[in-house]
């Protein structure tokens, strides 16, 4: 039986007191008339045999009148299965969806996670379809239903747990949403469309913080599949990570001071706080020199500057101690090459002459960790050799150049190189007409009364894109005393002002020439003509027309497991087949013309031989796979995942549900009319009784009294 | 004086004699029931003393107390109104002749009308029972010649009458006590003393009461009535409820007396209560023996014939040792 309002239940509570009452009530009607108390003392109240035999009916009777009344309220009713208690009958269809990723092989959880699956493979029924998956960064069927289907009932079970006992773990992130979605679609596509099976995703996972469910928010959660987790916990819970932090590229002398920059970031259910972190020794399980400490509360992350390994220890990982689990423990490192790259400068500057636009130039390029740009400088006079415009992705004019001079810069041009021409005069204007193909820019010397500023500059082009910032977008403290003015309807149709100075000449134009471009500046920057190479925007701006020439190439040398990687970010010639050597000593071939090597299924250095040498780069661990910390059930809810009983309004709504079944079922069968009768029905049998018990005394007692 | 005073029931000493309903018939006894039905409390006692009589085959009226008992020798002032001529002829000395008037009783009966002589479980009240006693004693006595008197008292002296042997000097005694009993509670002192101060001449005091109040001035009162040379008899009277304390419901239990209530369960409170009694009546029976006083105790559902005959052997005793003093 069930109640629908079960709280009045309490007050036959209240019976307890009469009952009580009645067991220690000290008076009595009955008088004995006696001749002398001398002899007496008051006898402590119990309860004797006469007075149980007399009053326990009418007690009884009482107690059952305030139990009858209390069960009434509480409204009972009798509850009768559902249909949706019955079970249907074609089964349910499971998708048991395991995750291997990197956090998975912490402590026991990988056990934890089998043993799960094996409890719930066990607990199927010969009509259920069961698929089986893993996942880390992608899915991976290991048991598909039609497998599943075409193997005998009994046994379909060891079958699948035999599949998950040939996995491991992985150093794959956790993409939990693609996962989740995958399974789902995968359940969407079995759907038997003439009976109505019961759909349901198993998932059996750490929940760690770091698993992404980005996938989910844009995914509409099918209805009638159930999402029912079974997490796995790890017995011990202090996790911290250790990430390299991406280098600036700082001017090389300083590279001494620190040799790397990690961060350690610290879990948020951590129970500890102080960790110690350093170069790796030989053997990567101790420190090869004196660790840093540092300090990292739970949940937050520090950033720690080592110095560079000791020196004869060719160390390539730096290691973290000091929390419970050490599969997020290693960074391995591998310093970047500093890439070579020059930039010719044409003009009849003395060399060391300081008010010269070549002073400037060179002073303005800095050797770096990543690249050490080298202004080559071949005035009139000089020889140019072929090797002055190899890695040359920028060369620099300022005057006219002979013939010979200009056809080098042509071949620069086809090759999607830039020229930088600089008019420091209107004669080296024929150098833009030479290139250009055009017959005559028009040069003129400019008339600037005090001084000219740039106004009108496009933020949009690449060039001045890292000034777009309000705070560097402010060009007016640069004033430019000359400058010449182009007609700029001369110039091909295809160029492009990138600037102009407050009297609308042209300041800066770009002309398309072969593939590559031509920069024309009209004027220069040394102090004759302007302010510009004093500025604060004047190495910046040769650096980002460095880079548009494709002479900053990016140089990364650190890598995520899952990602893939370009060979040609690692410097690789695809053009053959390359072998590259993984960290656990195997080797993979990747055929001629693959751009991407996608088998950096683990942390560690890999190597590579390019020519005569060897390239290296390293692939480390997700940082996400560092947050261990379990996340709330309630996240995947949020993410629209239908968890039982999780869902708000699901839940909701089948709470609401259930009592408006309750209270219809309660309203039909109307149990409490019965139980008010009842007691009314005993209430004046008492009354009865209590009348004819006092009744009966009273004719005792005067019977006595008249004897 | 001899009588065969031998009961024909138990000889024992112990004054808790079975009061069996079919005792009394079995001994030959008046049965109490049908005694205390006889509304006349005269007629009551004349039937008690004729049972005593009949039943132990000597007749009433063979008046040994009609007899002289005793001469003494003349003393200078004596009146010579009493002297024996007879005896002087013989003897040729002056006796004075102990008449009937001197040599028997000067009884005086001490009832006790206190509240708590008014309880009473077998139909009538101890009060009732007492003063049938008395009533009987004092017409035994009054056949015999002796003279009675009565007081009567509850926390203070009722009636009084003065030990007499004249004619209708009974028959105010049992108007006396025939006046119900009273009083607010039992005081045995007061009583005593003033029993002392009013009775100089020696002579017999019986003392009728349920003794249901401190016995500490008991005691010294009694001693002062011993001093004062009488003899004593008392007669413990209590009723067989208060003996036996056979309730079996709890309930409130009212003294009389006091109005008092208490809640008694008598499972519980009976044996203490048991031990209390005999403890009290222990007290008062060693007190009496200490003081040579006759103790006995009495059912008001026991034979009045069986005080009788306490009575008479308790005067026999007395007389005995009289005697034995005397020589």
């Amino acid at each position: 039986m069930s109640f629908l309002t079960p709280l009045f239940l309490l007050g036959a509570i209240a019976v307890a007191a009469p009952v009580l009452f009645h067991l220690i009530r000290r008076t009595t009607r009955e008088r004995t008339v006696f001749s002398s108390l001398l002899f007496l003392l008051p006898t402590p109240p119990r309860v004797t045999r006469r007075s149980k035999l007399e009053n326990i009916l009418l007690l009884v009777l009482r107690c059952l009148v305030l139990c009858l009344l209390a069960l009434a309220f509480a409204r009972p009713f009798i509850q009768k299965p559902t249909d949706a208690d019955k079970p249907t009958g074609p089964g349910a269809r499971i998708v048991i969806l395991v995750d291997t990723s990197a956090s998975m092989r912490r402590g026991s959880l990988w056990a934890d996670a089998r043993a799960k699956a094996d409890e719930i493979l066990r607990a199927t029924s010969p009509v259920d379809q069961v698929a089986l998956f893993t996942f880390d960064r992608a899915l991976n069927r290991l048991v598909t239903f039609d497998t599943w289907t075409q193997t005998a009932a009994g046994e379909r079970a060891a079958l699948a747990s035999k599949a998950l006992a040939e996995t491991s773990p992985g150093w794959f992130p956790t993409h939990l949403g693609t996962a989740l979605v995958s399974a789902a679609e995968a359940l969407e596509e079995s759907k038997d469309k003439l009976e109505i099976v019961k759909r349901r995703i198993v998932l059996i996972t750490d929940l760690q913080e770091g698993s992404r469910l980005d996938p989910l928010q844009a995914y509409e959660w099918p209805k009638g599949i159930e999402l029912s987790v079974e997490p796995v916990k790890a017995r011990r819970v202090t996790n911290a990570g250790v990430q390299l932090v991406a280098d600036a590229d700082e001017a090389d002398k300083k590279s001494a001071e620190t040799a790397v920059r990690v961060r350690v970031s610290n879990s948020t259910d951590s129970k500890r706080e102080q960790f110690q972190v350093g170069w790796a020794s030989a053997d990567g399980k101790g420190f090869a020199g004196a660790p840093v400490d540092v300090y990292v509360p739970p949940g937050q992350g520090r950033i720690a500057s080592l110095p560079a390994p000791p020196a004869g220890n060719a160390v390539d990982r730096v290691l973290l101690q000091g929390d419970d689990e050490d599969f997020d423990n290693t960074a391995f490192v591998i310093p970047p090459e500093a890439a070579k790259v020059n930039v010719l400068y044409l003009g009849a500057d003395a060399e060391g002459d300081a008010k010269q636009p070549l002073h400037f130039l060179k002073h303005a390029f800095q050797q770096t960790r990543r690249h050490h740009v080298q202004v080559v400088a071949r005035g009139p006079g000089a020889m140019l050799l072929p090797a002055d415009t190899e890695n040359t992705p920028l060369a620099v004019v300022t005057d006219t150049v002979p013939a010979d001079r200009l056809a080098v810069l042509r071949r620069m041009l086809d090759s999607g190189h830039t020229v930088f021409l600089a008019l420091r005069n209107a004669d080296a204007a024929s150098v833009l007409a030479s290139l250009a193909g055009i017959d005559s820019p028009g040069a003129t010397e400019a008339r600037v009364a005090d001084y000219s500023l740039l106004a009108e500059i496009d933020f949009q082009h690449p060039l001045f894109a890292p000034f777009a910032d309000p705070r560097f977008s402010d060009f007016t403290k640069i004033h430019f005393w000359k400058h010449r003015r182009l007609d700029i309807t001369k110039l091909p149709a295809s160029a492009r002002v990138l600037a102009r100075f407050d009297d609308l000449d042209p300041a800066l134009v770009e002309v398309p020439a072969g593939r590559g471009r031509l920069m024309v500046l009209a004027t220069c920057w040394h102090p004759e003509d302007s302010q510009l190479a004093l500025s604060t925007k004047f190495v910046p701006l040769l650096y980002s027309l460095l880079d548009q020439s494709g002479g900053l190439p990016p140089q990364p040398t650190q890598f995520t497991v899952a990602g893939d990687i370009a060979f040609a970010s690692v410097g690789a010639d695809t053009n053959q087949p390359i072998t590259v050597l993984k960290p656990d000593a195997s080797r993979v071939t990747v055929a001629k013309g693959e751009a991407n090597f996608s088998q950096a299924d683990q942390p560690g250095t890999y190597s590579f031989t390019v020519g005569a040498g060897t390239k290296r780069f390293a692939v480390n661990l997700d940082p996400a796979e560092s947050r261990t910390a379990p996340m709330p059930l309630d996240e995947l809810a949020r993410f629209g995942a239908a968890l039982p009983g999780l869902t708000p309004d699901a839940a909701k709504a089948e709470a609401n549900k259930r009592v408006l079944q309750n209270t219809e079922l309660e309203g039909r069968q109307k149990i409490w009319r019965w139980l008010v009768a009842a007691a009314l029905a005993v209430l004046l049998l008492e009354t009865w009784l209590a009348m004819w018990t006092t009744r009966r005394l009273t004719e005792a007692s005067d019977a006595a009294a008249a004897s | 004086m001899r009588l065969d005073l031998r009961p024909t029931t138990d000889a024992s000493d112990s004054p808790m004699r079975s009061a069996a309903p079919g005792a009394s018939r079995r001994t030959g006894f008046v049965d109490t029931q049908t005694l205390m039905a006889i509304r006349n409390l005269e007629l009551r006692a004349r039937v008690v003393v004729e049972g005593f009589w009949s039943g132990i085959h000597r007749s009433p009226y063979h008046g040994f107390s009609v007899e002289f008992t005793e001469y003494r020798q003349y003393s200078p002032g004596d009146d010579p109104r009493y002297l024996d001529w007879r005896l002087y002829a013989r003897s040729d000395r002056y006796f004075i002749k102990k008449f009937e008037d001197e040599t028997n009783l000067r009884c005086h009966l001490l009832v006790d009308n206190s509240r708590s002589m008014t309880f009473g479980s077998t139909g009538w009240t101890k009060a009732e029972y007492a003063n049938t006693l008395a009533a009987t004693l004092a017409y035994f006595l009054y056949l015999q010649g002796d003279a009675v008197g009565l007081l009567t008292f509850d926390e203070s002296i009722r009636d009084y009458l003065p030990a007499r042997h004249r004619t209708g000097h009974l028959r105010h005694l049992m108007l006396a006590l025939e006046k119900p009993a009273g009083g607010r509670a039992t005081d045995l002192a007061a009583p005593l003393k003033r029993i002392v101060e009013m009775v100089r001449r020696r002579g017999l005091m019986v003392f009728i009461s349920d003794l249901l109040a401190p016995l500490e001035t008991l005691e010294r009162n009694l001693t002062s009535l011993g001093a004062c040379g009488h003899d004593v008899m008392l007669f413990h009277v209590l009723d067989p409820s208060e003996l036996t304390f056979n309730f079996t419901d709890a309930s409130m239990f009212l003294d009389v007396e006091s109005g008092r209530n208490l809640y008694i369960d008598p499972a519980s409170a009976r044996k203490e209560y048991l031990r209390k009694l005999e403890a009290h009546c222990a007290a008062a029976r060693a007190a009496c023996q200490k003081l040579g006083i006759g103790y006995a105790r009495l059912a008001t559902d026991q034979p009045l014939e069986l005080a009788l005959f306490d009575f008479m052997r308790e005067r026999m005793q007395r007389g005995k040792s009289a005697k034995q003093v005397r020589r």
